[in-house]
This record gives C-alpha cells, sequence and structure tokens, in this order.
C-alpha cells in the first residue's frame, strides 16, 4: 500500500514539473469557456462547505454567535482531536506513569534518611508558603479529578455507575470545575510569589544535578535549596498552569462571542495543557509522600530534618546550618520536638 | 425501517422564515433558543441562495460521540434525540455539531449554560408519548401521531422536506430532471453564463 502511494506521488509530481518545464513563463491559458461554464450549484455548496478555506457568513434572523455559518468545519477536526488523539494518548499516559511509579517502588523502596533522623529541625517552608502550597493543590486535585470525569468518565465510569448516576457526578464535577477553576488562578499566582525566589535556574548545578539522574538511581548531587526536578516541576506548574487558566477563563465565561472555532482552539490548550500538569503531578505527589522519608512532614509542618537537608539539599544546608540564629529559616531546636524525634528513631 | 432525514431545496427556499416559527410555536421553545433558522448565502446579490438548518439527525452523529456522559440516543427511525435529564450543558455538542444545531437557554458567566436543546424531527424525547414531562422539555410529538415535522409540513414553496430519506431522494431526483440539467450545470435551473450574456 505504502509504495503505491508513494509511487503515485512520485509520478505526480514527475508530471507537475514537466508541465511546469513545458510552460516556463507564462500559466496555462484559461480553458475554453464552453467547456467550463460555471456552475452556480456547485459553487454554492463548495462556499457553504468552505472549501476555499474562508468561513461563509450568510445572513440569518438569529443573533446567537456563529448563527449565519452553515457548516462548522472545524467541529470534525476538534472531534477527532478529542476522540482519536486526546482520549487515548490522555488515558495511556495516565496507566503508563502510575505503572512507572509502581516499578519504581517496588525497585527502590521507600527511601530512608542516611543515618536516620537527627531530630533537628530546620525550617524549610513559611506558613505563608505553606498555605498557598495546600491552596493550589487541593484545587489542582479538584479540578483535575472533575476535568478527568469529562474527559475519561464515559469509558471509566459509566460503564459502573450507571447513566443517572453518572450524570449527577458529571454535572456537580462541571459545576466545581467551573467555579473553582478561576480561584485556582489566584492561588497559583500566589504560589508562584512566594516559591518563584530559589527557583531560579542555575546550570551549573542543575545540570549536574540532572546528569546524576537526581539521585533516583543512588548517589546526590549538589543541590540548593531546590534541585532542578523541583525547579523543573515549579517552571512547569508556571508555564503550563498559566495555558490552563487563560484558556480556562475563555472557555469559562462564553459571553464575549466567542466563536466556536476559538472555544475549540483553547479546549486543544485547556486539555494539552492540563493532561501534562496531572500526569506529571502524579511524580510530585509520589515523591512529596510514599517515596523519601521525612519528605512529607515537611509541607505538614515546615520544618525539615537536618539530615534529610543534609542528604537531599546540602549546598543549602551548608548556608542555612553557618548563619545559624541570624537567619530566619534556621529555626531554633525545640526540645519537645527533638525529643520525640529521637524516641521515634530508636 | 425509514430513515428519517430533512432536506432543504436551495432552489426553492424563499427565506420566509414560517419553518422557524412553526417550530417555535409547535414546541413552545423559550426566547434564545433557535432550533432551525434560515441562513441566506450572497444577499442581495446574483445567485442569492437561501437554506433552513436544523439537526441533520446525522448517522455518525458528531454530537453523540463527544458527549461526555452518553446523553444522545438514535430512534429506530434514525432521528437522533437527547435525554435532558442526562445532560450536563457542557457545550462539546456544540462543538463539534457541523450544523450549530445544539442551542442552549442561557449563555452566562462560569459556563452555566443550561440544558443543551435542539431540533428532535418533532420527536419529543425519552418520557412517555405526548406526557407533560416530555412535551415541557422537548415540545411536541408529532412521530408518535404519525405526523411529519411541522416545519417541513407547513413550507409554503415544499423547499423544506421532511421524511424518509429514500422518498426524498426521489422526490428531490425528480425535480433536478424536470429542471431540464445538462450535463455541465447540474440542479441548476438557469444558466448563470447566459443570464451575464444577456445583461
Amino acid at each position: 500500500m505504502k509504495i503505491h502511494t508513494l509511487l503515485f506521488v512520485v509520478c505526480l509530481l514527475a508530471s507537475v514539473f514537466q508541465v511546469q518545464a513545458a510552460n516556463p513563463q507564462s500559466a496555462p491559458p484559461p480553458p475554453p469557456s464552453s467547456l467550463y461554464t460555471s456552475n452556480p450549484g456547485a459553487e454554492l455548496w463548495r462556499e457553504v462547505r468552505q472549501r476555499d478555506g474562508e468561513v461563509l457568513r450568510g445572513t440569518t434572523q438569529m443573533t446567537s454567535t456563529d448563527a449565519g455559518v452553515l457548516i462548522n468545519v472545524s467541529g470534525q477536526l476538534w472531534r477527532e482531536y478529542r476522540m482519536q488523539k486526546l482520549i487515548p494518548i490522555a488515558g495511556v499516559a495516565i496507566l503508563v506513569v502510575l505503572a512507572a511509579i509502581l516499578v519504581f517502588r517496588v525497585v527502590r523502596g521507600k527511601i530512608p534518611i542516611p543515618g536516620g533522623r537527627s531530630g533537628v529541625k530546620i525550617l524549610r517552608f513559611t506558613t505563608n508558603q505553606r498555605y498557598a502550597h495546600w491552596s493550589t493543590a487541593i484545587l489542582f486535585v479538584i479540578l483535575g479529578l472533575t476535568g478527568l470525569i469529562m474527559l475519561l468518565g464515559r469509558t471509566v465510569l459509566l460503564p459502573v455507575l450507571g447513566p443517572d448516576a453518572f450524570s449527577a457526578i458529571a454535572a456537580g464535577g462541571k459545576f466545581l470545575h467551573d467555579y473553582l477553576g478561576p480561584l485556582f488562578a489566584l492561588s497559583l499566582t500566589w504560589l508562584f510569589v512566594l516559591f518563584v525566589h530559589g527557583n531560579m535556574p542555575k546550570p551549573g548545578i542543575d545540570l549536574k544535578w540532572l546528569a546524576s539522574g537526581g539521585g533516583m538511581f543512588g548517589k546526590h548531587a549538589h543541590a540548593e535549596c531546590y534541585n532542578a526536578g523541583e525547579k523543573g516541576w515549579f517552571w512547569l506548574a508556571t508555564i503550563g498552569g498559566l495555558a490552563v487558566v487563560v484558556s480556562g477563563l475563555v472557555l469559562d465565561f462564553p459571553i464575549f462571542g466567542q466563536t466556536r472555532a476559538t472555544m475549540e482552539f483553547y479546549h486543544i490548550v485547556h486539555s494539552i495543557a492540563a493532561v501534562i500538569l496531572i500526569v506529571v503531578s502524579f511524580g510530585h505527589i509520589y515523591m512529596g509522600t510514599a517515596a523519601i522519608e521525612g519528605t512529607f512532614e515537611i509541607m505538614q509542618t515546615g520544618y525539615c530534618d537536618a539530615n534529610w537537608a543534609k542528604d537531599h539539599h546540602d549546598l543549602w544546608y551548608e548556608k542555612v546550618k553557618d548563619s545559624a540564629g541570624a537567619e530566619p529559616r534556621q529555626a531554633e531546636v525545640q526540645p519537645g520536638m527533638a525529643q520525640r524525634e529521637s524516641t521515634n528513631s530508636t | 425501517m425509514a430513515r428519517m432525514k430533512f432536506y432543504c431545496d436551495a432552489d426553492r427556499c424563499i427565506e420566509c422564515n414560517a419553518c422557524v416559527t412553526a417550530c417555535k410555536n409547535e414546541n413552545e421553545v423559550p426566547w434564545g433558543v433557535n432550533r432551525r433558522r434560515v441562513v441566506t448565502i450572497n444577499d442581495g446579490e446574483q445567485g442569492e441562495r437561501s437554506l433552513s438548518v436544523a439537526c441533520m439527525h446525522c448517522s455518525d452523529a458528531p454530537c453523540a460521540t463527544v458527549c461526555p456522559v452518553d446523553c444522545f440516543y438514535t430512534t429506530g427511525d434514525g432521528i437522533v434525540l437527547h435525554d435532558k435529564d442526562i445532560c450536563i450543558g457542557c457545550g462539546y455538542c456544540f462543538y463539534a455539531c457541523p450544523f450549530g444545531a445544539p442551542q442552549f437557554p442561557a449563555e452566562a458567566a462560569f459556563s452555566s449554560r443550561g440544558k443543551m436543546d435542539k431540533c428532535t424531527f418533532c420527536a419529543g424525547g425519552p418520557e412517555d408519548d405526548h406526557s407533560p414531562a416530555e412535551y415541557s422539555k422537548y415540545g411536541s410529538n408529532r412521530i408518535a401521531d404519525g405526523k411529519l415535522p411541522l416545519c417541513a409540513e407547513m413550507c409554503s414553496t415544499k423547499a423544506l422536506l421532511a421524511g424518509d430519506a429514500d422518498v426524498l431522494s426521489d422526490i428531490y431526483r425528480k425535480r433536478v430532471i424536470n429542471r431540464g440539467a445538462s450535463a455541465f450545470d447540474w440542479g441548476v435551473n438557469f444558466n448563470k453564463q447566459k443570464l451575464d450574456l444577456q445583461g
């Protein structure tokens, strides 16, 4: 089949070049008019179907957006995108990432703090930073789940729940998605302002960290307050988040006369950015909760263990350790906390 | 089994909008929702044509394919209907539909559209035939009475045809033959170039 197609294309190209060679200066003369009588019927349908690529707007008594457009050509492209690309690719991507995390878990297990807990606590995130993180995280999970219901629910949930229950869930999900979306824009901005300091790329350190595999397969490379993986997630969340927020607002407020082509375009932007964020967030959630000992408590309490800091963020640890007392990020060791930690570790 | 279709004969439609009015009246369609509309191309110019459009009850309906809650179904007569109790008003059917058939009662902030409404081929909805619930949600059910959609039934020039696709094809084929089409101007009842020469 492919060879036949190729041959056909080659012949076509050859014939085109032959024609060009025969008439090097001028276009072919206009065909005799008696043979090529223009056909208003065919012209009408060519215009209606927008074969020439320009959107034909007729006149109509209806005042709604796009009422004068007879055929919405982009609708078919959007349908093909949603049904043949977006839904299968998103489904496979989610399964692949979950499987990869499972394999990583089986191979590496829970990664302990080398040398155990020191019992010395260092302030890593301020209360403000933690509130910004958890506001964004909770909104992200709600928006992600409700978005996935719209995307994959018909395939995954509808056969299990039946039409009535699934419709109720999807309607509730759509309501939450539409009303919480704008709040996500605010919390993401808050997060960006609080975390951008320390997340600026430093190629010297970051590339070495990436080259070593981020400590995934053994020894850690040097890292400052945030390693290259965290910086990557920060910038992905910022840029992807910006795409999701802008496109989401266009879709959420269809009150400015957006045409269908506009809505379809922003839906494509929204869905691609959202699926990437969701898939990568699985990695972030696993790393932050169950993967590494002593990590989840940092975003819970704001404090990290000194040995954890030494292992994962050695350059940052050296800095905050030296400026003890004067540095506001250095916390006084609370005796109760240290004691509790030491009893835990024994 | 019949396969119900609409066909609008562009050489007969006179843009009277009676089909639109009949539809609104028969189905008590609310303001802002237009199950049927007439679009005129090249208005006021030579070659002006009007077409009456509504849901075309596609065999492979894009609305039904993209619907995230699967609220569409096709009747035994090939009529594409939907269940408003299942619809969540997301608007995907409106993005995908080639004809702009899906309509929404509202267009408000936070994507609040209400339940989708569209032409039912005057066949009501999933509720019991002629029940008040069916009428309030979907309008009239003429198909259950053995009648065709009112828009086509009352078209004064018989431009808009509704019924079994085979029958409609036969009617239109006869019209085309009677218009004396030649091999070079199919479906045209005047020769544009001759008119140009005379003018």
